[in-house]
């Protein structure tokens, strides 16, 4: 028999980092107490897993990790309920746990030799982080082509994995491209809304995949500039988020029609979403 | 497979006897209610009912479950192990052949290639399901044969009794039901006169179930009409009170929710129904179903729409409970046959 899927696998929360200004989101770097734990929790940019507070509850949250990141899982977590309130309580050093890898993953193979446009927008960016840092690292950089970024937030504050930002902007493999609503005293960079600079910066359809994930209403404005770029529904993909417990496709309350988010998502590409019933 | 005779008297003592040796879950009569639960010391199980209130799954999937427990420790709460209560061997007694055939359905759900459900399948797998066939139907409301049953239908179960008079015709389908006949002593073998008997009580129950419905034949509109000015029609009397989907024995949907008492904790899952507003809800304040209307859209294209897509049947029996028990009335049958006339 299968180990039981329900039972979250101890982690310790080894670094917490506070992304933004409002304080509200934060990352947490999980390691693993058991070596065993660790080398079983395969995984891919896109797949999710369950924040596991015992007493508590769980939280189903993107892997904002790259699996080629060794020794820790990290997640972005905004504080809103009840378990992600708690997490947010959380010292470095606390025990909890965690249920995965659970869901689909960005389509990988079917990125390879394509150029990659990653269009991200608030604190959405977490499982397109994962897909960035999987993708330029350097076993697998040759395996993709040109790679975009537009990612942006309402004002520079909120921007998440700002370290990070400077890092992929020096690098000349990845044309990013960070803008911000409304800009303060000391931003210098580009203002304006994420389907604007995508609009600018119009990157070719030529053999592109575009991964987006942002709020409703950025992916709203967005998806009509790709449009008129030429991209298929079949070259953009996203990511949906839906109300979870098990993860696992049993308990029934995540489902779009037939499809499960947990289980057959939370990837689709336009086209698979345009076969879903229009049920969200 | 071996056939034997039961007589008729002495069914309940036999059973009452296997009580002794292992866990048996069996129809009794508690006030004016049949229910199925575990017989104790020296309790008979009922025989004569027409079928239990509520449905056998509680036992594969009880109601309220601890999945794991765990303890407050100087690192915050740690984890005592799961809580797969090992019960040891077990027996489902007198189950109706609809019941029985949505452990078929249930198991597509919990006993997956990638994900199994190791609560539901450790009793599933520990337990010998006896079931009674139904030589007359139950009720009026029963429609089992509109949905890919038979009032006689053997298939999910290991043993299946059938009443043809003075005995009890047993039949012992599988292996785990051989294991069963050594436990119940010296029975006679059945004799053809009796077979053939129970070949005529099939051909004849069949068409004792007098109510019909368009089970598979809406399963086109259904793909095809996610929005219609039907929708507007069904839920109006609705109260969400759960119901239908708490009796039916194929609604599988649960939730997750963490007890805590002093520094003891548990983990249990409890079913759970999407008749609730509740049961979509997220943080953020966003619900994909806010409407009544949603949520009895998703009951029922869950059962003959995307059940039938993901696993080839339709998710239901044809039990009738949800007919028989909702408060205000709202008539599965005649929701179906209405939509096959559009």
């Amino acid at each position: 028999m299968q180990k039981n899927p329900y039972l979250p696998i101890p982690v310790d929360v080894a670094k917490i980092t506070t992304e933004v200004d409002t304080k509200d989101i934060k990352t947490f770097r999980l390691t693993f107490v058991n070596k065993e734990d660790e080398e079983n929790f395969k995984y891919l940019p896109g797949q999710f897993a369950e924040l596991s507070l015992l007493g508590k509850g769980e939280s189903p949250i993107g892997i904002a990790s790259s699996p080629t990141q060794k020794g820790y899982i990290e997640f972005t977590v905004q504080k809103a309920g009840v378990v992600t309130s708690t997490l947010h309580s959380l010292e470095e050093g606390t025990r909890m746990g965690v249920r995965g890898p659970l869901g689909n993953s960005w389509p990988l193979e079917y990125l390879e030799g394509k150029n990659i446009v990653i269009v991200g927008g608030g604190f959405a960016f977490t499982t397109l982080r994962s897909l960035l840092n999987y993708m330029i690292h350097e076993e697998n950089r040759k395996r993709f082509g040109t790679i975009t970024v537009v990612y942006g937030a309402r004002n520079p504050g909120l921007l998440i994995y700002k370290d990070e930002l400077k890092e992929w902007e020096k690098r000349d493999d990845v044309n990013t491209f960070i803008t911000v609503d409304k800009g303060d005293d000391g931003w210098k960079g580009r203002e304006g809304f994420v389907p604007t600079v995508c609009k600018e910066v119009a990157p070719s359809s030529e053999n592109a995949v575009t991964v987006i994930c942002g709020p409703p209403i950025m992916i709203r404005f967005t998806l009509p500039v790709f449009f008129e770029l030429g991209f298929s529904k079949d070259n953009i993909y996203t990511s949906l988020e839906m109300r979870m417990k098990c993860g696992i496709g049993k308990c029934g309350r995540c489902n779009v029609g037939e499809k499960y988010v947990c289980k057959d998502g939370p990837v689709f590409s336009l086209t698979e979403l345009d076969q879903l019933t229009p049920e969200y | 497979m071996e056939t034997r005779l039961i007589k008729r008297d002495a069914l309940a003592g036999i059973v009452k006897k296997l009580s002794e040796q292992m866990t048996v879950y069996a129809p009794v009569k508690k006030e004016d209610n049949v229910f199925f639960k575990v017989l104790e010391k020296g309790e008979e199980p009922l025989l004569t009912y027409a079928n239990t209130k509520n449905a056998p799954k509680n036992f594969f999937f009880p109601q309220t479950e601890t999945m794991m427990g765990y303890m407050r420790t100087e690192r915050g709460m740690e984890l005592k192990g799961d809580n797969i209560a090992d019960m040891g061997d077990a027996v489902l007694f007198g189950a109706r052949p609809c019941d029985v055939r949505s452990f078929i359905l249930l198991d597509y759900v919990f006993d997956q290639e990638k994900y199994k459900d190791p609560y539901y399948i450790d009793k599933r797998e520990k337990t010998t399901i006896v079931s009674l066939a139904c030589v007359t139907p139950p009720y009026s409301t029963c429609f089992c044969t509109s949905v890919g049953g038979h009032p006689m239908i053997v298939e999910g179960a290991d043993v299946v009794l059938t009443d043809v008079g003075d005995n009890y015709l047993a039949e012992f389908i599988t292996p785990k039901g051989q294991t069963i006949l050594a436990k119940l002593g010296d029975l006679p073998t059945a004799d053809d006169a009796t077979l053939a008997k129970k070949e005529e009580l099939v051909k004849k129950a069949e068409g004792e179930i007098k109510s019909q419905v368009a089970g598979s034949a809406i399963k086109p509109w259904l793909d095809e009409n996610f929005e219609h000015p039907f929708w507007d029609t069904i839920h109006k009397s609705c109260l969400a009170c759960g119901t239908c989907t708490y009796l039916c024995p194929t609604c599988h949907c649960f939730d997750i929710t963490d007890e805590v008492k002093g520094d003891e904790g548990k983990r249990v899952r409890t079913w759970d129904s999407c008749m609730y507003w509740l049961f979509t809800i997220e943080t953020s304040g966003h619900n994909p179903r806010t409407s009544q209307k949603q949520r009895w859209r998703q009951r029922l294209l869950h059962k003959f729409r995307y059940f039938v897509d993901n696993f080839g049947a339709i998710a239901c029996v044809g039990c009738g409970r949800c007919v028989m028990y909702c408060p205000v009335n709202i008539d599965i049958r005649k929701i179906v046959n209405d939509i096959s006339k559009l």
